[in-house]
C-alpha cells in the first residue's frame, strides 16, 4: 500500500514537472500519471508513466501526441485488465510477483482491493474526469454503482467493460440518466442471483477497454458518437465562410466558387428531429438535406445530448470542440454540390418547426 | 521482403512456445497488430511509417521474449535459442544492410574479396577499383610492393564461403552463423554455470537480440566470432577439454592481435585448473600466444602488425580514468545508454563472491585487454557500432546478470527492457547513426537540442569532450551498480526514473552554462564544424566551429558574462549582444571575455576575418 501511495505520488510530481503544452489533455498529465501508477500493480504497466512523459515532450504535433498519449494509456489499460500476460498464471513465473492485495473486507470476505478496483477506477477517471467535473457529487455516485456492477460481476474483465462502459454512456445529466447505471446494476444482480456463468473474456475486453482508452482525449465522442472513430480522419481542407440560416420555406441562391466540392450545413433547433427528416432542399438536382445528412450544430454537447435525437451526420464536416468528457462535435455534415452548377438555390423544408433553420455554413474548397 | 519478414515473425513463436501460451502470444499480437492497422488506416496523424515498420517488428520480438520468460508452456534450449536468434538475425541483416560497409567493414571485405578473386592479400587493385576505400600510410608493405590490409586475414578467410555463395550478403551472413554459434555457447554456458532455465529464458533476449550483439552479428565485424572463440574458450577451460579451448583460442588470438592480450591472462588460469599437467599445457598456450606473433612477423615484419612495442608502455593515469568512466557513463558509447542490460553484469562484479566461476574467469581474462583499452583514444569503439571493443566481454557479462537475475530491481528490468527495445527500433531504422562523430553529443541529445533549440546534450555524460554531467553521471551510476539495481521491498525505479526524466526535459529547455558552439543546438548561417567530419583520431583534436565574414551562430543562453573560447590565425571582428569586439591573430586557443544582455537568443557573428568559436563559458561573478 506504502509502494502503491508512493508511487502514485511520484508519478503525479512527474507528470507535473514534464507538462509542456497548454491542451487540457496536455494539463492533465500529473492525473494521467497518477492514474497509469494507480491501475499498474506491477512495473512494466508502469512504465506507462516514463512513456507518457516522453509523449508528451517529443511530440510537438497537437493531434500526433495526443494520439500518443492515447496509445500509452490504451496500453497500460489493456495490460492491466489482462493481469498476467496468460491468465493464470503462477506467480512465480510473473514479472513482478506480488502478494495479495490488501484489500476492504465484509463478513470476513474479501470485496474488494486496490488492485481489483483500481483498474475500472482508472478507467473511469480517465474518461469522465477530464476535465474536471462540475456536478463531482455525482461522478462519484456514479463511481459508485460502477464498482457495484463491477463487484456483482464477479470482478473479471468483463466485468471491468461492463462497469467502465457503463460510466462512460451515462452522461449524468440530467439525473435521470442515472437510471441507465442503475438499470445495469440490477441485471447483473439478478444475473448473479440465478447464478449465471461468470464470463472473463479477457482478450476481448482487453480489445475493447484499449480502443475505448486510445481515444480518451476526446471521450466525450467516444460517448456520444463513438462510430465516428471508426471513420477515417479526412484533413480539414480551405472553406469559404457562407453563414445563413433558412428557416421553414426561405430560400437563397449562392454563386458556388470554381474550386468548391462541397456545401457545409447544419440545424439549429433540430435537436429533436429524428433520422430522415427532412431540413431542406438544394437545387439544382433536388438534394435533399435531411437529419443524417447534418445534425443540430450542438446536438452533441454534454447538456443536450439526452433530449436530441439527431445521428451523427453520414459525412461529417463539423470541428472537435473541447476535450475529455466534455468534447464534441458540431453536427455539420458534408453535402456534394451538384456537377458542374455555378449557382446553387438552397430552401429550408417547410416542415421545419417553429425557430428552428437550415444553416448553410460555407462551401467545401479543393 | 515484407511478406518474407511477416512469415518469419509468426514462425517465430512456433520454436520455443507451445499450447496456451502459444495462443495468448498470437491472440497478443493479432491485438497489436489489429490497433496499428486501425490507427494507421483512420489517419490523422504524422509519423515516419519506416519508423513505424520496424517498430512494430521489434515490438512482435519483444512481445515474444516475454512470453518466453513469462510463458508457462515454453519449450527452450540451446539450439531453440540458436533458432530464434537465426531469425533475428536475418530479419535484421537487411535492415542493417540499408547502410553501406563502414569503417573497418570496408577492410575486411575488400580482403575477402581479394582472397576470393585474386587468390592473396595484396589489395592494389582493390584499392584501385574502390577508391572511397581509405588507405593508411603505415599499412603494412610487402617486399615486391605488395600492400596489405593493417587488419588481420582471419575474418575475411572466414568469411569466404559466405562471399562465393552471396557476396557480400553472404559474407555478412557468415558473421550472423558466428553469432548464432555464439548464442549456443552461451546458453550452454549458462547451463553449465547452473543458471536455471526461465532465468536463462528471460536473459537470452537481453543478449543474443539487443545491441551489441545484434548490431556486430548483422555486420562485417570481428567481435562477434571473437565473442563466440572467448566463451568456447572460456567453456573449454572449464570443462578441461583441450579440443575445445585450443581451436577457440588460437581463433581468438589470430582474429584480432589485440586478443593475446586476453589469451595470456586465458592461459594463465590454467596454472590453476590442471597443476599436473602444468608444463605442457602452458607449452601448448605459449604456443597459441606466439602463433599470430610469428605470422605478422612474416607477413608484415612486425610481430605487432602496425602496432608499437610503445603502446604497451602505461599511459598518464587520466587516460585510463577518462577511459574507465567512459564506458561506464559516457552519453555516446556508454554501456548504460547503449547496452544498458549489461549494467546487471557489472552490478554482478561487485557481488563478485556470489557469481558462477565462470563469470570470474571471463572478468578476470578481459583485465589486461581493458588495461590496455581503456588510455586509448578510441576506448568508446571508434568509427563503428558503440561498446566495439567490449563486445566480446558481454557474454560473460550476461553470465553475470543472469546470476544476479533475482537479486536485480523489477522496476530497473522493465526500465532496461524498455530503453533495450528503443535501442532496437532506433538501430534498425537509422543504421547509419551507429557512426557517430566523435563529439560527444548522442543522437537523442542531437535530436532534442534541434527541435527545442536548447542544449539538451549537456545532459548526457560525456568523457570523449568533458562536460559537466560527466562526474553527475559516474555518481548515479556507481550508486545504480553499488544499491540502485538492487532488489528493494519498496521499489520505486520507475517512479523515480520518471522523477528524473522530467526534470531532464525541464532542465534541458534552460539554456546551459557552457556553450559548445559547435553543437546541433546552435543554429549555425554558415561556417563549418573542425575538425572536419571524419578525422582521424577526431577526438584528439580540440573542436570548434569556423565562421568567416558574415558567418554567424545562434544559441539559447542566459544573459550575464561569459567567456569565449577561440582561435584564429588571421584576427577577426566579431559581434555578440551589441558589442563588436576585435581579436588579434594567435596560433594558440585564446579567451576573451563577452556580455550576453538578455536571456534568450543570442547571435555570435563575425563581421571580419575568420575564426574559431569553441565555446562561451558562464563566468560566475
Amino acid at each position: 500500500m506504502i509502494r502503491a501511495l508512493l508511487a502514485i505520488a511520484a508519478s503525479a510530481w512527474a507528470g507535473s514537472v514534464a507538462v509542456q503544452h497548454g491542451t487540457p489533455i496536455d494539463q492533465a498529465l500529473p492525473f494521467l500519471c497518477a492514474l497509469v501508477a494507480l491501475a499498474g500493480s506491477r512495473d512494466a504497466t508502469l512504465l506507462g508513466v516514463p512513456l507518457l512523459i516522453l509523449a508528451e515532450n517529443v511530440f510537438f504535433e497537437e493531434q500526433t501526441r495526443l494520439l500518443a498519449i492515447g496509445i500509452v494509456m490504451s496500453g497500460v489499460m489493456a495490460i492491466t485488465i489482462t493481469r498476467s500476460a496468460e491468465s493464470g498464471a503462477p506467480a512465480s513465473r510473473r514479472l513482478m510477483p506480488e502478494r495479495p492485495a490488501p484489500g476492504w473486507r465484509a463478513a470476513g470476505r474479501r470485496v474488494l482491493s486496490r488492485r481489483d478496483a483500481g483498474v475500472p477506477l482508472a478507467l473511469i477517471l480517465l474518461l469522465r474526469w477530464i476535465p474536471f467535473p462540475q456536478l463531482w457529487l455525482r461522478e462519484i455516485a456514479l463511481i459508485v454503482i460502477a464498482l457495484a456492477i463491477y463487484e456483482v460481476l464477479h470482478r473479471t474483465p468483463f466485468a471491468t467493460v461492463v462497469a467502465v462502459l457503463t460510466a462512460l454512456a451515462t452522461p449524468a445529466i440530467p439525473l435521470r440518466t442515472f437510471a441507465l447505471p442503475l438499470a445495469v446494476l440490477f441485471v447483473a444482480l439478478l444475473a448473479r442471483f440465478f447464478n449465471a456463468p461468470r464470463l472473463r473474456w479477457e482478450w476481448p475486453s482487453a480489445v475493447v477497454i484499449a480502443f475505448v482508452a486510445l481515444f480518451f482525449p476526446w471521450s466525450g465522442i467516444m460517448a456520444r458518437a463513438f462510430p465516428f472513430f471508426l471513420r477515417p480522419v479526412i484533413e480539414e481542407r480551405p472553406r469559404l465562410t457562407l453563414n445563413y440560416a433558412l428557416n421553414a420555406g426561405a430560400k437563397t441562391a449562392i454563386d458556388v466558387p470554381g474550386d468548391a466540392t462541397a456545401l457545409i450545413v447544419s440545424g439549429a433547433n433540430v435537436a429533436t428531429l429524428r433520422r430522415g427528416a427532412r431540413l431542406g432542399r438544394i437545387e439544382p438536382g433536388g438534394i435533399e438535406v435531411r437529419i443524417g445528412d447534418a445534425a443540430d450544430w450542438g446536438y452533441m454537447r454534454r447538456d443536450h445530448f439526452y433530449g436530441s435525437h439527431n445521428p451523427l451526420p453520414r459525412d461529417v464536416a463539423g470541428r472537435i470542440r473541447g476535450w475529455g468528457y466534455n468534447a464534441w462535435i458540431d453536427g455539420a455534415g458534408r453535402i456534394a454540390l451538384p456537377p458542374g452548377a455555378r449557382t446553387i438555390t438552397v430552401m429550408g423544408d417547410a416542415s421545419l418547426p417553429a425557430g428552428a433553420t437550415l444553416q448553410v455554413e460555407a462551401f467545401e474548397l479543393r | 521482403m515484407m511478406l518474407a519478414a511477416v512469415i518469419a515473425l509468426a514462425m517465430l513463436p512456433l520454436v520455443a512456445l507451445r499450447g496456451r501460451t502459444l495462443l495468448s502470444f498470437y491472440a497478443t499480437a493479432i491485438t497489436l497488430d489489429g490497433m496499428v492497422a486501425f490507427i494507421r488506416n483512420r489517419g490523422g496523424y504524422t509519423f515516419d511509417e519506416h519508423l513505424g515498420l520496424v517498430a512494430l517488428a521489434v515490438l512482435h520480438v519483444a512481445i515474444f521474449a516475454l512470453f518466453l520468460a513469462r510463458g508457462r508452456n515454453v519449450r527452450f534450449d540451446a539450439t531453440r535459442a540458436m533458432l530464434i536468434g537465426a531469425i533475428v538475425y536475418a530479419l535484421a541483416i537487411p535492415a542493417m544492410s540499408v547502410h553501406p560497409p563502414d569503417g573497418d567493414e570496408e577492410h575486411y571485405l575488400l580482403v575477402t574479396e581479394s582472397l576470393a578473386r585474386d587468390g592473396d592479400l595484396d589489395l592494389r587493385n582493390q584499392y584501385a577499383t574502390h577508391p572511397d576505400v581509405p588507405q593508411f600510410p603505415d599499412d603494412p608493405k610487402g617486399r615486391n610492393g605488395e600492400q596489405y590490409s593493417r587488419h588481420e586475414p582471419l575474418l575475411s578467410l572466414l568469411l569466404l564461403p559466405g562471399w562465393w555463395l552471396a557476396g557480400q550478403r553472404g559474407a555478412i551472413a557468415i558473421v550472423a552463423l558466428f553469432g548464432v554459434l555464439l548464442i549456443r555457447s552461451t546458453v550452454r554456458w549458462m547451463e553449465d554455470e547452473g543458471i536455471d532455465d526461465a532465468t536463462i529464458r528471460a536473459v537470452f533476449p537481453f543478449f543474443a537480440l539487443a545491441p551489441p550483439v545484434l548490431f556486430f552479428a548483422t555486420r562485417a565485424w570481428p567481435e562477434v566470432p571473437a565473442a563466440f572463440f572467448f566463451v568456447e574458450a572460456i567453456r573449454g577451460i572449464r570443462a578441461h577439454r583441450v579440443q575445445r579451448w585450443i581451436p577457440a583460442l588460437l581463433g581468438l588470438v589470430f582474429l584480432k592481435l589485440r586478443f593475446v592480450l586476453v589469451a595470456i591472462v586465458l592461459a594463465g588460469s590454467l596454472l590453476f585448473e590442471r597443476r599436473a599437467k602444468f608444463a605442457r599445457w602452458q607449452l601448448i598456450a605459449l604456443i597459441v600466444i606466439l602463433a599470430p606473433l610469428l605470422l605478422m612477423a612474416v607477413v608484415a615484419g612486425n610481430p605487432l602488425n602496425v602496432h608499437r612495442a610503445s603502446e604497451l608502455l602505461p599511459e598518464s593515469p587520466y587516460r585510463y580514468v577518462r577511459g574507465f568512466f567512459g564506458l561506464l557513463t559516457e552519453g555516446m558509447s556508454g554501456i548504460p545508454f547503449r547496452a544498458p542490460f549489461y549494467l546487471f553484469g557489472l552490478f554482478a562484479i561487485v557481488r563478485w563472491r556470489h557469481t558462477p566461476r565462470g563469470f570470474r574467469i571471463g572478468v578476470v581474462a578481459s583485465l589486461l585487454y581493458l588495461f590496455y583499452l581503456l588510455p586509448r583514444p578510441e576506448w568508446f569503439g571508434g568509427w563503428a557500432p558503440p561498446l566495439r571493443y567490449v563486445v566480446f566481454l558481454m557474454p560473460v557479462l550476461a553470465l553475470g546478470a543472469a546470476s544476479m537475475w533475482s537479486r536485480i530491481s523489477r522496476g530497473a528490468i522493465a526500465l532496461v527492457s524498455a530503453w533495450t527495445i528503443g535501442l532496437v527500433i532506433h538501430g534498425l531504422r537509422y543504421p547509419w547513426r551507429h557512426f557517430h562523430e566523435f563529439t560527444g553529443e548522442n543522437p537523442i541529445g542531437e535530436w532534442l537540442s534541434l527541435q527545442y533549440g536548447s542544449d539538451f546534450s549537456r545532459l548526457f555524460p560525456s568523457f570523449i569532450r568533458a562536460n559537466e554531467a560527466r562526474w553527475i553521471g559516474v555518481a548515479v551510476v556507481l550508486l545504480l551498480i553499488a544499491i540502485g539495481l538492487r532488489r528493494w521491498k519498496l521499489d520505486l525505479a520507475i517512479p523515480l526514473f520518471s522523477i528524473a526524466l522530467a526534470f531532464g526535459f525541464a532542465y534541458g529547455r534552460r539554456p546551459g552554462t557552457t556553450i559548445e558552439l559547435e553543437d546541433r543546438h546552435v543554429k549555425h548561417e554558415g561556417g563549418r564544424l573542425y575538425p572536419d567530419p571524419f578525422t582521424f583520431m577526431r577526438t584528439e583534436y580540440r573542436g570548434g566551429w569556423v565562421l568567416d565574414a558574415g558567418h554567424s551562430a545562434t544559441f539559447l543562453a542566459q544573459k550575464g558574462t561569459y567567456d569565449l573560447d577561440f582561435i584564429t590565425g588571421l584576427g577577426a571582428t566579431i559581434e555578440l549582444g551589441g558589442h563588436a569586439l576585435e581579436v588579434r591573430p594567435d596560433v594558440r586557443y585564446q579567451k576573451v571575455r563577452v556580455t550576453i544582455p538578455e536571456s534568450g537568443p543570442a547571435t555570435l557573428r563575425c563581421l571580419r576575418g575568420a575564426i574559431n568559436v569553441d565555446r562561451l563559458e558562464r563566468v560566475h561573478e
